[in-house]
Parts: structure tokens; sequence; C-alpha cells
């Protein structure tokens, strides 16, 4: 097993995730991954047990994968605006 | 053996080579050619007719609708936006983390997860194995007990015709109820033709079955108690523990429940609720479509007799090869919806809150049908005074259901509905708004808007609505006098 992720790993992790999240051509898709992601790595933000710093990683890394070939694959096929987004970015934007 | 083969390479490349210059001797980007050599086939008027109407004439069936044909369409900035889905009790969007764990079966591992000869098939059974496993874990039950099957349908239609068949020297009742999904009913309707009696439970105004009721219409010859987990129409959830405790009482009748809308939003286990069967659908849980699972218990084991009979896959009960790839998907759903179970069921019960306090902070008459302590991804409400169906028309930019997906193109109040004891005029004014997932606060907060804006509008034009407001009751006019 790999050794406890530093800080600066986690933190490069979740700002990669997160950019990939944003990458989401469809809407729904990307708002749900940016919200997620968020969650996510909140939750880990104080643990201090090694043992689960090192499960979150790995599992976190493993998803930035998923998440990379399903925002190429939502940008080939998806991405027909919604109404909610024609109605202004910066309504959206509040939570981006 | 190594020159050989790189000899024939370079003879190869090389007549590739000729092969492709003097094609392009010919014809290049920058030499088009003469008319005189340009051919054009003339296929004939009558071909092109025919050609038209195949394709862009519309239907008989599509009743005056157009088909846009938009292709490319997100390229173009001035098309028209896609509505907001809020559809999700007839289909869920398929979760982008689940194709990605399909598309590897789509293209190179393609093997029949049945073939026990060669590692194709081996490494589909493997993958099929750990998507059993996946559903399997969802809802507390061993690998073993899962069916897969093409979905909540035909997982219903096996566990209730098979169940009632194999038992059917000894046992002719069926107990179900008023406000199961059509395929429950249409299944028991079957029954009761080939000479089964069917007891259709009653449901109080909340939705909710009567315990009493159910432990009173259990008969010695009953083989079966069907009643669903979550209603699709109006998110209620049934007792399961309590009812499962009741069936458990009673040797030789069996428990199934149609969780299609339950399974991966609430908490589902077989064994605390005693279930000795349930129908799980793919399509509802951001899984594909055309798959679904059945759990049927092997300790105290449940026998039924198949309705698909063949090469004897899946234990006998439903022969044909897996769909491995739709398989695998289910699979992926359910461990994505263990794992996010409660992020999911938090997000959506914020988001029904939010829509219900919009809505009803300014739109008076607004009814919530069914038990306020359903499933909060389903909120059924009917809005006094205004029809359902034109509600439905005004919003364009909302996709919406009046009811079930299979009962909404018709124009009958919905059943369910009824049975919940509400009128006809109010069940005929309802509109069901499913989230889940991937809704997002900005969507309800839209959708908030829009519904207000219509029902007010709508409410405008009504001669009904201006009598309530003069303060005449409407249910005292006696209408066959005018
Ligand atoms: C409660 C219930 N049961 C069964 C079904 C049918 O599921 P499927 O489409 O997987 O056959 C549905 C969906 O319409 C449902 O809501």
């Amino acid at each position: 097993m790999a050794s406890v992720p530093s800080r600066a790993a986690l933190l490069q992790l979740y700002s990669n995730t997160l950019r990939t999240s944003k990458s989401f051509s469809s809407y729904n898709f990307r708002n749900y991954f940016i919200r997620r992601t968020r969650d996510t790595f909140k939750s880990i933000q104080n643990e201090q047990d090694p043992d689960k710093l090192t499960r979150f990683y790995d599992e976190a890394s493993k998803e930035l994968e998923v998440l990379r070939r399903a925002a190429l694959i939502n940008g080939m096929y998806g991405g027909q605006k919604l109404v909610v987004e024609r109605e202004g970015a910066v309504r959206l934007r509040g939570d981006t | 053996m190594l020159s050989r083969s790189i000899s024939r390479q370079v003879v190869r490349n090389h007549i590739r080579c000729v092969a492709s210059t003097s094609v392009e001797f010919r014809r290049s980007f920058v030499s088009p050619s003469s008319t005189d050599r340009a051919s054009v086939t003339d296929v004939g008027p009558a071909v092109v007719r025919q050609i038209q109407e195949d394709m862009f004439a519309p239907r008989a069936d599509m009743l005056g609708f157009k088909l846009d044909v938009q292709p490319q369409a997100k390229n173009s900035s001035d098309l028209k936006a896609r509505p907001i889905y809020l559809d999700m009790q007839a289909t869920t969007p398929l979760d982008p983390r689940v194709l990605d764990a399909m598309l590897p079966y789509y293209t190179d591992m393609y093997g029949n997860p049945h073939s026990r000869t060669h590692a194709y098939g081996w490494e589909a059974e493997k993958a099929v194995d750990e998507a059993r496993q996946y559903v399997a874990d969802l809802i507390g039950a061993d690998q073993k007990d899962i069916v897969f099957t093409s979905g909540a349908t035909e997982s219903n239609n096996m566990a209730i015709k098979g169940v009632a068949r194999f038992h059917k020297e000894k046992k002719r009742h069926i107990i179900t109820t008023q406000t199961e999904h059509k395929c429950v009913l249409d299944s028991c309707r079957k029954l009761s033709e080939e000479g089964f009696d069917v007891t259709y439970l009653p449901v109080q105004p909340n939705g909710v079955i009567s315990l009493h009721e159910l432990e009173a219409a259990i008969r010695p010859d009953t083989c079966l108690v069907s009643i669903m987990a979550v209603n699709n129409e109006t998110g209620v959830i049934q007792p399961l523990k309590e009812i499962g405790a009741i069936v458990r009482k009673h040797r030789g009748v069996y428990f199934h429940t149609d969780a299609a809308q339950a399974v991966g939003k609430i908490n589902i286990d077989v064994d605390a609720m005693n279930i000795d069967l349930m129908s799980i659908s793919g399509h509802k849980i951001y899984g594909p479509k055309g798959v679904g699972a059945a759990y049927v218990r092997r300790r105290p084991r449940v026998r039924l007799e198949p309705i698909i009979n063949g090469g004897g896959q899946e234990r006998g009960l439903r022969s044909g090869t897996l769909p491995s790839t739709l398989v695998i998907g289910l699979g992926e759903a359910c461990r994505i919806a263990k794992h996010e179970m409660a992020r999911d069921h938090a997000h959506v019960s914020a988001l029904a809150d939010r829509l219900i306090k919009g809505i009803s902070a300014k739109v008076d008459h607004v009814v919530r049908n069914g038990d306020p302590n359903g499933y909060p991804g389903c909120v059924n409400l009917s809005f006094a005074y205004v029809e359902g169906e034109s509600l439905l028309m005004a919003l364009k930019e909302v996709a919406l259901s009046s009811g079930s997906a299979c009962t909404s193109a018709s124009l009958e109040p919905s059943y369910v509905l009824r049975a919940l004891g509400a009128a006809e005029d109010m069940a005929h004014s309802s509109l069901r708004f499913g989230m889940g997932r991937f809704t997002t606060e900005a969507e309800i907060d839209f959708v908030t808007e829009k519904i207000v804006a219509t029902v007010n509008r709508l409410r405008d034009m009504s001669p009904l609505w201006e009598m309530v407001q003069e303060g005449i009751d409407i249910s005292s006019i006696d209408w066959s006098q005018h």
C-alpha cells in the first residue's frame, strides 16, 4: 500500500477532480460532480487517520480516471443547453 | 521470422503508397472533375418522394406533431434549449460512471459470460459475478439469490405468475394492493383468468395499506402477498418490515415486493424485512434500460415456475444469454447507489422542501397527494381548479408527468390517486415532480417560478376559479341542471 498522501498531494487531487468535473458538457452532470467533489474532499479535510486518508486517496484517484473518460464522452455526445442555462449564467455560477 | 515479417511489411507499405498516389493523381482537392466526366445517377422523382415520405413525413401516430431534425444540435447556438427533466420515476439519466464501466464490454470484452472454454467468456463471467455481488450488497442479499432479467416488469411477472403457478395444486389465492404498478395488476388479472382468487387491498387516504386488513385477508390457500415498496406516482412507502413480519407468521405464504422505485433510494434489507421475492429495475437507479433483477430467496427456498425456458441460465429461472454489458451497468449503478444513498437522499429531500415551500408560498389550494413521509424524490401535487393536462401543455420548458409514464397518454384520472380517495377533479389536476441525484437547486427555482406563473394564469382564465373567489361552493352546484 502506498504511503500516506501528503496534504499537497490531496490538494492537487482535489483541484484536478474539480477541474475535470467542470469539464462535463451536460449541465446536470457538471453540477453534480462539482458538488460531489467539494462534498467528499470537505469530508476528509480534518481526517487524521492515515489508513482512511490512504484509502480515500486511492479511491479518489481511481475515480478521477473514470471522470476524465466520462467527461470526454459526455463532450462528444452531450451538452445541449438546458432552459436554465439560457436564463443567464449568473444564476448558475453561484455554486461554481 | 522477424526479418520476414518486416520485409513483408515494407512490401505492403510500398504497395499501399503506390495505390494511394495513383488515386491522388486522378483526383485531388484542387482538381475538380470536369463537367463532362461528372456522372450523377438520376434516381427519378418517385424514389426521392418515397425517401422523403419515409424519413420526414409525420407518421399517423404522431398526432400531427412534427419531428425536429436536429443533427449536430449542440454546435449551433441558436437552437431551442432542452426542457428541465423532472420525471425521474419514468426513468433516470444513465450515470456517466455507469457508462464508463459498461464501455469496455461494448468494445474488446464482448465474450459470452456463459462460454467456459476461453478468456473472452471468463472475463465476461467474472464481471457479471461482480455485478451480481454489487446488486446483492445493496439489498443485503446473497449473490446467489440474484436473477438478472430485462427489467422490473419481467421480474414482477416472473415472481407473481411463477409462485402462483408452481403452487397451484394447493393454493389459489393472491393478495396485492389497488395502487400497484400496471404490470403487477395485469399479471394478477391474468392469474384470475386462470382461476386464481385475487384480493386487491384498498389503501388509506395517505396511500399506506392497513396492516389489519392485510392480516385479515390472508387465507389458508394464500400463496403470495405482493406489495410495492415505493409507489411510482405518489412516493408512498409501504411498511415493508411490518408486512414481512405478518407474512412470515403464515407458513407457505411468500412476500414479493416491487422495489423498482425503492432500491438504491431508501434502505432495503431483504432479511430484516423478511422479503422472499423482489423486483429491481436498472433504469430507475441511473443504470441502463432493458435490464433488471429479481431477488429470489434460497433459504428457505422459494420455488417458482419459470416463464422463460431454455438453456438453464440463472438457476433455470431465466434462460437466455445474459446481456453482460447491461448487467455490468446495473451492477455499477447499484455499487454507486449504495455509496451515494445518504448524500442523494439528503439532496433530494432539500430539493423537495424547496419546491413545496416555493410553490405553496405563492399558490393557494395546492394539495400534496400521499403520505408526506414518503420518498422525497417523488412529490405529487394537485392544483385545484386547474386541469393537469392543460398545465402540462403550458409548461413546455419542464418535462413532467401527470401520472405514471404508462398511463400519462390517457386522459383518465390516475387510478392510484383515486385509490387514495382523491376526488376526480383533484386526480385530474395532479402533477408528479420527480427529482434525483442530478437535479439542481437552480432547476427547482426555475420550475417553481414557471408553475406559479402558469397556475395563476390558467386560474385567471377559469370561470370555476372566479366562482371560488366569489365564495360560491362549487361542490354544492348541481351541474346536471344546466
Ligand atoms: C413501481 C414500478 N414497477 C415496475 C416498473 C417497470 O419497470 P421496467 O421498466 O424496468 O420494466 C416501473 C416503471 O415504470 C415502476 O415504477
